[in-house]
């Protein structure tokens, strides 16, 4: 046998061109349905016409353009971002802790995040401004801040840098910052309403601005995950083996955490804490596709901003007027659809 | 004979206790050597301590360099650690498990070359590992899976290899297959191989040189009969053992109970 007869796993171009069209799919969707449903072959020909030397008449009203560049546009777009950020850091945290129920959230970065979208909330009047808005400013502050007080206890442990040390630092730090945030939160009553409707998550007060704030963390990020992909692979076989193959164990997983934590707190930021979508993605992938990471995360990434996308579609025409939280949309909808992919599974353990 | 591995005082302490107490060793290139010692004598410990996966005091040189001072990169591409017991994580191929040994080879950004899947798929060949090339490592038999570990650590082409209780789990026939794939491996490679043995009479058969530790201290090395003596392994295995010729040359280890055993009479 030769090299050329064997084949381990690896991402087929066709399954990433297949998740492409998908996304693109909902994109498309997305970007027509809607309070004011567009046709697509004028959002088509409006694309064009923005297109340099290129000027055709894409026979939408100005009121139909606005929506379609300045609302409809920038959402998707955000949304396909936030959900590809959550999906493959969802996926990087996983590898890194060798822990199925791993997410970004994990280390402390939700309730940190929470922690500082709750101040902006409470004293967001009174604090000076600076050129980026106090909410996603503090709300990044305060989800690095939370991972960063982690991994400084996890790392002083006297019983080692283990993953688990790390993690049950983690579910300290979040008590604690939680237990602060809901003190604050019910001392001042009156921005109960908006803390909640954060931290359930939500898409809708965006423009181009928070679009261009988070893309380079997301792409950096993304692309620091991506090329760690190989080396998860091999911290799949634990730590000390993974020292006999020559990788340092901690050095990987504090690289990965990073950029994931760095990306997370990014999108939280503009988005708010929505969940579930660096669990079932990942997963869904890896029962469908393998389990290698250089097979999960890319795909994460592409299947997490199509999911992201359409939940965002469902929120808000489902109960139109009124939205949905989007927080809500991507347990209700995808619970289901994770029992599903669950059900017809060979399983995880076997 | 050159040295391929040498240990200068080495010393491993967790939480204030001695694990390994300035241990001294010498393995030629292409020995075979054993090490046996009771439970919690500091075996496993010491050939982590070779990989690297523990922390040290005193020396360990490969080819006479430092392992202290070389990249784990390179470290592992001279060392390979058969583990006793493996982790095996669930939906990998047996085909992506044995290349992971390619890793110290591979460049993270490019992936492995066709040079280092010729490497795996000459070395599942050896070890008639073909058919389960796309089997998850998860549903292998206590044997084939053996073989998927030994298989992961020939892949990293490294002149040492360290194998840890090789043969705990399997019965008396696989048991076999297994260390006469690693002679086999040894002289065609030749491979300079440490192994940790549980079985007396399997440590007497299959590596040159044996080390006796106990309490994380050499107390006994030499050939076969030199180590396995009654009253060794009556002080450090609190075991009573009968040494007894095999008729071929070699010898066995056999228990011996100490006492009669307890009558049956009272049910």
């Amino acid at each position: 046998m030769t090299g050329e007869e064997i084949r381990p796993s690896r991402l087929h171009w066709w399954w990433l061109v297949g998740a492409l069209v998908a996304l693109l799919g909902a994109g498309l969707l997305a970007i027509l349905l809607g309070a004011v449903d567009l046709d697509a072959r004028s959002v088509l020909l409006s694309v064009l016409d923005r297109v340099p030397f290129v000027d055709v008449d894409s026979g939408l009203n100005d009121r139909q353009e606005a929506i379609l560049w300045e609302l409809r546009m920038p959402r998707v777009a955000l949304g396909g971002i936030v959900g590809a950020m959550l999906a493959v850091a969802g996926g990087s945290y996983q590898g890194s802790f060798r822990n199925p129920l791993a997410d970004p959230y994990l280390l402390g970065a939700a309730a940190g995040a929470g922690l500082g979208a709750t101040i902006a909330f409470v004293y967001g009047g009174v604090l000076p401004s600076g050129p980026i808005d106090t909410l996603p400013l503090l709300a990044f502050v305060g989800g690095v801040g939370g991972v960063a007080v982690t991994y400084a206890i996890g790392y002083s442990a006297k019983a080692g840098r283990t993953p688990v040390t790390l993690i049950l630092a983690g579910v300290a730090v979040a008590a604690f910052l939680t237990a602060v945030q809901t003190y604050l939160q019910q001392r001042n009553a009156e921005t109960l309403r908006e803390v909640y409707g954060w931290i359930l998550g939500r898409l809708s007060t965006v423009g181009w601005g928070e679009v261009w704030l988070v893309l380079p963390y997301v792409v950096v990020s993304t692309i620091v995950i991506l090329f760690g992909a190989r080396r998860l692979d091999v911290l799949s076989v634990g730590d000390d083996e993974a020292v006999t193959l020559g990788v340092d164990p901690s050095r990987v997983r504090l690289v990965m955490v990073l950029a994931a934590t760095l990306g997370t707190a990014a999108v939280v930021a503009v988005s708010g804490l929505i969940g579930f979508v660096g669990i079932i993605i990942p997963h869904a992938v890896r029962i469908v596709f393998g389990s290698s990471y250089r097979v999960v995360l890319p795909l994460s990434v592409v299947f997490g901003a199509t999911f992201l996308i359409l939940a965002d579609l469902l929120a808000r025409t489902v109960a139109a007027p009124a939205e949905i939280p989007i927080g809500v949309v991507t347990a209700f909808f995808g619970a289901p659809f994770f029992a599903i992919v669950l059900r017809s599974s060979r399983g995880l353990g076997s | 004979m050159t040295v391929a591995l040498s240990l200068n005082g080495v010393s491993v302490r967790f939480n204030g206790s001695r694990i390994l107490d300035s241990v001294d060793m010498e393995i030629d290139r292409g020995e075979w050597l054993g090490i046996i010692g009771p439970n919690g004598a500091g075996k496993t410990t010491l050939l982590r301590a070779i990989t690297g996966a523990v922390g040290f005091e005193g020396s360990i040189a490969i080819d006479g360099i430092k392992t202290s001072g070389m990249k784990r990169r390179d470290l592992a591409r001279s060392v390979a650690l058969v583990p006793q017991h493996p982790v095996l994580p669930p939906g990998m191929r047996v085909v992506d498990y044995v290349l992971l040994g390619r890793t110290p080879h591979v460049r993270a950004v490019t992936g492995p070359s066709l040079h280092d899947l010729d490497v795996v798929a000459t070395i599942l060949d050896a070890l008639s590992l073909s058919e389960f090339m796309d089997r998850d490592v998860t549903t292998l038999s206590g044997g084939e899976l053996q073989r998927v570990v030994v298989a992961r650590a020939l892949a990293q082409e490294s002149p040492i290899l360290l194998l840890d209780e090789p043969t705990t789990a399997l019965d008396i026939g696989k048991q076999q297959d297994v260390l006469e794939l690693v002679d086999r491996l040894r002289r065609e490679r030749t491979l300079t191989v440490v192994s940790a043995m549980h079985d007396l009479t399997i440590a007497a058969q299959f590596p040159d040189r044996l080390v006796m530790l106990a309490g994380g201290v050499v107390v006994a090395e030499g050939d076969g009969r030199t180590v396995l003596d009654p009253e060794l392994i009556r002080s450090y295995y609190s075991a009573s053992v009968k040494i007894l010729d095999d008729g071929a040359g070699g010898i066995v280890v056999v228990p011996l109970r100490s006492q009669e055993p307890m009558s049956d009479s009272k049910n």
